[in-house]
């Protein structure tokens, strides 16, 4: 695996409520936690990704969503939600350590 | 989110997280162990070795002795502007072997490695390299870079790094006969017998492996254990390279930039148009 190369993403297939595209530089690190945050949605009604081969990092997302909102927004607030626990953990984290050295 | 901290020891750290998901848990562990980095040796010139080993297990065993790594004043080679094979002063530290056994036996030990950065030396310095016969001579040159452990697990910062559910052990008062057989088969010590009944007296260390549950007569078992899946007991054991505090908060910050990165591609995606295949 690539993990941690730069992003580079292709675009294979969008609509307004349907998005597939191909995804170089992550794996199963970012995308497992990213599906389970995207399903929580209840306007998604399919979301997954897909590793075509162990040794290769070409990974396909398909995300499709419900009437009201579009693949892209769904995405955009499923990465703000993990960048947000990702903060709250560091803070939790930092605040047990304080504790800790009292 | 909560976050406490049970044990820290100079070198491995307890804690327990109530409100995360398995998924982000797992994540944490997957960036600690293959994208958290640390230095390790890479390549090595040979001058001179007689010693038995070859030099390819020489230079093996070299690159597995963990280093103190100073994050802040190195790059990762891959990130450093030099684009130099062996790397600038910026993304590698020179470590030296000169050593000759003359009338004994030697063991070449990790303290005999010099370094040219007093910051970067191995953790500890009696890690045996090679012996050496009367005679034989090892001399070379270590070069010492920053990795990840995706590439080799000499890079990896920790030597453990797991975490497992909150236990929770029940017992069934009514249905329990007070006949102690699943106190005997706990591998770790959770239940004790009493005369008003059999009582849970160290919960926290259940491991969850149901050796209880099978030993209970009853039918339904009279005793039910199970694991909190939003709670998880961490265990991380650093090598030494880095202080486990600062793995934890640097996986956190590669987390972030993880996260922060895509979310530049999203940007891609939104300006794209409409296309079917």
């Amino acid at each position: 695996m690539n993990e941690g190369r730069k992003m580079q993403l292709k675009v294979l297939k969008k609509t307004s409520q349907e998005l597939k595209f191909e995804v170089e530089g992550e794996g199963h690190t970012f995308w497992n936690l990213l599906e389970s945050v995207l399903l929580e949605d209840d306007k998604v009604e399919f979301a997954s990704y897909n590793v075509p081969h162990p040794l290769i990092s070409n990974i396909i997302v398909s995300i499709r969503t419900k009437e009201g909102k579009k693949p892209e927004e769904a995405l955009q607030e499923a990465v703000d939600k993990a960048l947000q626990r990702g903060e709250e953990l560091n803070e939790a984290f930092i605040r047990a350590l304080e504790e800790l050295n009292k | 989110m909560d976050l406490r901290i049970l044990e820290k020891n100079e070198n491995s750290m307890r804690f327990v997280v109530t409100g995360i998901s398995t998924p982000l848990a797992n994540t944490l562990r997957r960036i600690i162990l293959a994208e958290v980095p640390c230095m390790a040796i890479d390549d090595v010139i040979m001058i001179e070795n007689s010693s038995v080993l070859h030099d390819e297990i020489l230079a093996l065993r070299l690159g597995l002795i963990p280093l103190k790594t100073d994050l802040d004043g190195y790059n990762l080679p891959e990130e450093c502007t030099c684009n130099s094979e062996l790397g600038c002063n910026l993304c590698r530290v020179v470590l030296t072997l000169d050593v000759e056994a003359v009338d004994e036996t030697r063991t070449v030990y990790s303290e005999d490695l010099v370094s040219e950065d007093p910051n970067i030396v191995p953790v500890s310095s009696k890690i045996p390299i090679v012996k050496l016969a009367p005679g034989q001579k090892v001399r070379l040159e270590a070069y010492a870079k920053l990795g990840r452990g995706v590439a080799h697990a000499k890079w990896q910062p920790v030597s453990a790094c797991a975490y497992r559910y909150v236990p929770t052990v029940e017992i069934d008062k009514d249905v329990c006969d007070n006949c102690g057989d699943c106190v005997d088969v706990c591998p770790v010590g959770v239940l004790e017998k009493t005369e008003d009944g059999v009582k849970v007296v160290n919960e926290f260390e259940c491991t969850l492996c149901e050796d209880c549950v099978d030993a209970c007569k009853k039918n339904p078992a009279a005793i039910k254990v199970s694991g909190n899946r939003e709670a998880f007991v961490f265990y991380i054991e650093s090598t030494g390279a880095l202080p486990v505090e600062r793995i934890i908060t640097e996986a956190l910050e590669i987390y972030k930039s993880k996260f922060k990165e895509f979310a530049n591609q999203i940007a891609v995606i939104r300006n794209g148009s409409e296309k079917t295949d």
